[in-house]
């Protein structure tokens, strides 16, 4: 009897079929709620920007990996995903250009640069986010009236900053905040939408919930320390939860792979340091919303972070 | 009924569905079989070339506390005595080839003495993924005064379903077996460890056994490794690097207590294995009783699978067995089960790099940094992977499992624990 000839190799023999594309789908699948009421609430300028951020992320992917002489990795979706949640931290009226600016960023200087996926310290979608912040200052602040009884066109942050917490109600309801009836960037409004995907997420297991929930204990945190303090002058914390990125930096941004830490511990302290940092900017900073600077700032920690090692079995 | 269980692992999925009795694979023409079916040294062949043997005659004879007397499975004529046979976990041992005279006559010889002696006559090994001879195993379990025993009732793999099957047949005489280890060991308590799927196993053994606690356990893997048996069950971890044993427990399968019940009661050798046949193209799996030196291709024809052009045959099951150069190998001891993938079902691992999400380190259950220990070990960083607790690692394949870009996690850290060996022994 002839033997059949049989392949030898290490363990495992099977894979649970897990890969970077699917998380990627679940992950744009995640942001389609915000999207779609951010479409709602805007128009169809929004649907422009996200079309022009993603197509523009893929084709800026393809045309520097060829360049680079890399191997194509776009099928992976992670240029897709990026540009995708980069236009949810644009304005709705971001002209086209600034856009592929920020695309062109967030690949080259955001992952390729480093050796691509995997390799970056940092978040490019926020890299590129704080280069047009500070070139573009009013390309980024193109906020547009919302339909509704509510004529404003500053952000409830803006608001609070520039005009005092009592001018708050005039304009926006907690309600509103929550549901997304405000100004503000295209995917950071509705905070409803944003919990949906997030969830989503972390129940597909893309994310653990460890950074967003400790982001967000951090902003309670310290607003509440705030608002106990002096409640005449700061907001409560269910507004400073609602108001601003919160939602999106916690669920979309600073889940980012490979710049946050990886181990429980490290992860706890990672989103904590987040929500602190932003109440810090929000309170002190000149900036109205720190949401996506403290994520950048804290990510610089990662490596440090990454140190705070599981008590290992039988140690 | 409280469930134990462990943090980390995967489920996956149900314990196989066949649940029907074990079917035996008729004896064959021509065995082979190895002196060394477990974690020691080889025995001494006792016999010589165109002897004649007989079911159960002692072909290799235990000496010491590091080896299990080896006993002819078919009655015949010695054919051939090789002394370098390939070992399925590495290496060469010898092995004897008897050809039967397919009459299957048994050894009349009766073995004697004390209980511990007949189970070192009897050839009696802890039947599980490393096989110690299970004198030895007591004689170390008195030496640090084990207090508890632990019977591991879970199998191997989450694809196999024998050792559910055995204690729900078999559950007087591993009742027995039971009985006699905890007499040895001077045990003051017992815990049985079965996936509380396995409700009629459950049922079974608690009815038989009296004296042990059955405890109902999630089913999960790696959950029939010791580690996490003693985790689950007693809630305490064994120190890193070290044995059950040094925490006060012993760990053996229940299949160790069925025969050792039949060694001492019935004076019995081992001859004979329990195991699962599973995956390739079986729509169901299937629980079988094979004589040990029985060829791999005769059980998997028995069973009706076929291995095609590069498929892969595993002894052990997908996540922690090993893959097999060729079916003429035998059945042994160490055959914890079968698991047989079509070309088309063969996983591999291309290895991307790591995007740091994490999984590795959610799903590890002895809660280490896999993708930091495995890269550390790729780069040639042992020391660094050795601090990082390289040796806490049980290989138990979840890391890969679930990595979205295939690194062969599991791959790295035995490599980088081979080369940290080899480093020690050339020192």
């Amino acid at each position: 009897m002839k033997t059949p000839e049989l392949v030898v190799s290490t363990i495992p023999h099977v894979h649970g079929g897990n890969s970077v594309q699917k998380m990627m789908i679940n992950f744009m699948i995640a942001l389609l709620p915000a999207a779609g009421m951010s479409v709602y609430f805007f128009g169809p300028g929004a649907i422009v920007v996200i079309a022009i951020s993603v197509v523009s992320a893929v084709a800026w992917e393809f045309i520097i990996q060829k360049v680079m002489g890399r191997p194509l990795a776009i099928s992976n979706l992670t240029g897709a995903a990026s540009g995708l949640v980069f236009a949810m931290m644009l304005p709705p009226t971001a002209p086209w250009w600034m856009i592929c600016i920020g695309t062109f960023i967030i690949i080259l200087l955001g992952k390729e640069v480093y050796g691509g996926l995997g390799n970056n310290p940092f978040n490019g979608v926020l890299i590129a986010w704080l280069v047009l912040q500070m070139s573009f200052r009013g390309e980024m602040a193109g906020w547009i009236y919302v339909a509704g009884e509510f004529l404003t066109e500053s952000t409830p942050l803006e608001i609070l900053k520039f005009e005092g917490l009592e001018s708050i109600p005039e304009y926006f309801t907690i309600a509103d905040l929550f549901i997304g009836r405000t100004t503000g960037f295209i995917g950071e409004v509705s905070a409803i939408a944003l919990l949906i995907g997030g969830v989503f997420l972390i129940v597909r297991r893309v994310i653990s919930w460890h950074i967003p929930v400790s982001f967000m204990i951090g902003v309670v945190f310290l607003s509440g320390i705030f608002w106990l303090m002096n409640p005449e002058e700061c907001a409560d914390p269910i507004f400073h939860l609602l108001a601003g990125g919160v939602f999106l930096a916690a669920f979309f941004v600073a889940t980012d792979m490979p710049s946050s830490p990886t181990t429980p511990i490290g992860m706890l302290t990672y989103g904590f340091l987040c929500g602190l940092v932003t109440m810090v900017i929000r309170q002190w900073g000149a900036w109205d919303d720190g949401a996506f600077y403290s994520v950048f700032l804290i990510s610089m920690l990662t490596p440090l972070l990454d140190k705070i090692k599981p008590k290992a079995y039988g140690r | 009924m409280k469930v134990g269980t462990f943090p980390g692992g995967l489920n996956l999925g149900s314990i196989a569905s066949d649940t029907s009795t074990f079917h035996e694979v008729p004896s064959s023409g021509t065995v082979i079989i190895p002196l060394k079916q477990y974690s020691g040294k080889a025995c001494e062949p006792a016999v010589k070339k165109k002897d004649e043997v007989k079911v159960g005659s002692i072909i290799g004879e235990s000496t010491g506390n590091d080896d299990a007397s080896v006993h002819a499975t078919v009655s015949g004529v010695v054919t051939n005595i090789f002394k370098k046979y390939p070992d399925m976990k590495g290496g060469t041992v010898p092995a004897i080839e008897i050809e039967s005279d397919s009459k299957n006559e048994l050894d009349v010889t009766v073995f004697e003495g004390t209980d511990i002696e007949l189970i070192q006559k009897a050839g009696v090994v802890d039947l599980d993924i490393d096989a110690v001879p299970l004198h030895s195993k007591i004689a170390l379990a008195k030496e640090k005064s084990v207090n508890t025993l632990i019977v591991n009732g879970v199998d191997v793999e989450s694809q196999f379903s024998s050792r559910a099957v055995l204690l729900s047949e078999y559950a007087g005489e591993i009742a027995a077996g039971i009985d006699i280890i905890s007499k040895l060991l001077g045990v003051t308590s017992v815990h049985i460890g079965v996936i509380e799927k396995a409700s009629s196993a459950i049922s079974s053994i608690s009815s038989a056994c009296s004296t042990a606690q059955v405890v109902g356990l999630k089913d999960k893997h790696p959950q029939s490794l010791r580690e996490l048996l003693v985790k689950a069950i007693l809630g305490k971890e064994i120190p890193q690097g070290g044995i059950p044993e040094d925490i006060g427990v012993t760990v053996i399968s229940a299949e160790t207590a069925l025969f050792v019940a039949r060694a001492v009661n019935d004076k019995k050798p081992v001859i004979e294995r329990f195991i699962t046949v599973a995956g390739g193209g079986l729509s169901k799996s299937k629980n079988v009783l094979v004589r040990i030196g029985t060829p791999i291709k005769e059980v998997l024809d028995y069973c009706g699978v076929s291995v095609g052009g590069a498929g892969k045959v595993i002894i052990g099951g997908p996540m922690m067995g090993t893959a097999i150069h060729s079916t003429d190998m035998p059945i042994t001891k160490e055959t914890t089960g079968i698991f047989v993938q079509n070309e088309n079902e063969i996983a591999e691992f291309p290895s991307g790099v790591c995007i740091k999400c994490g999984l590795c380190i959610d799903i590890c259950p002895m809660k280490l940094m896999p993708f930091l220990i495995s890269g550390l070990s790729e780069a040639g960083k042992y020391a660094m992977a050795e601090k990082n607790d390289i040796h806490g690692c049980n290989e138990c394949g979840c890391c890969s499992y679930v990595c979205p870009v295939l690194i062969p996690m599991v791959h790295w850290i035995k490599f980088g624990k081979s080369e940290i060996r080899a480093q020690r022994s050339s020192e």
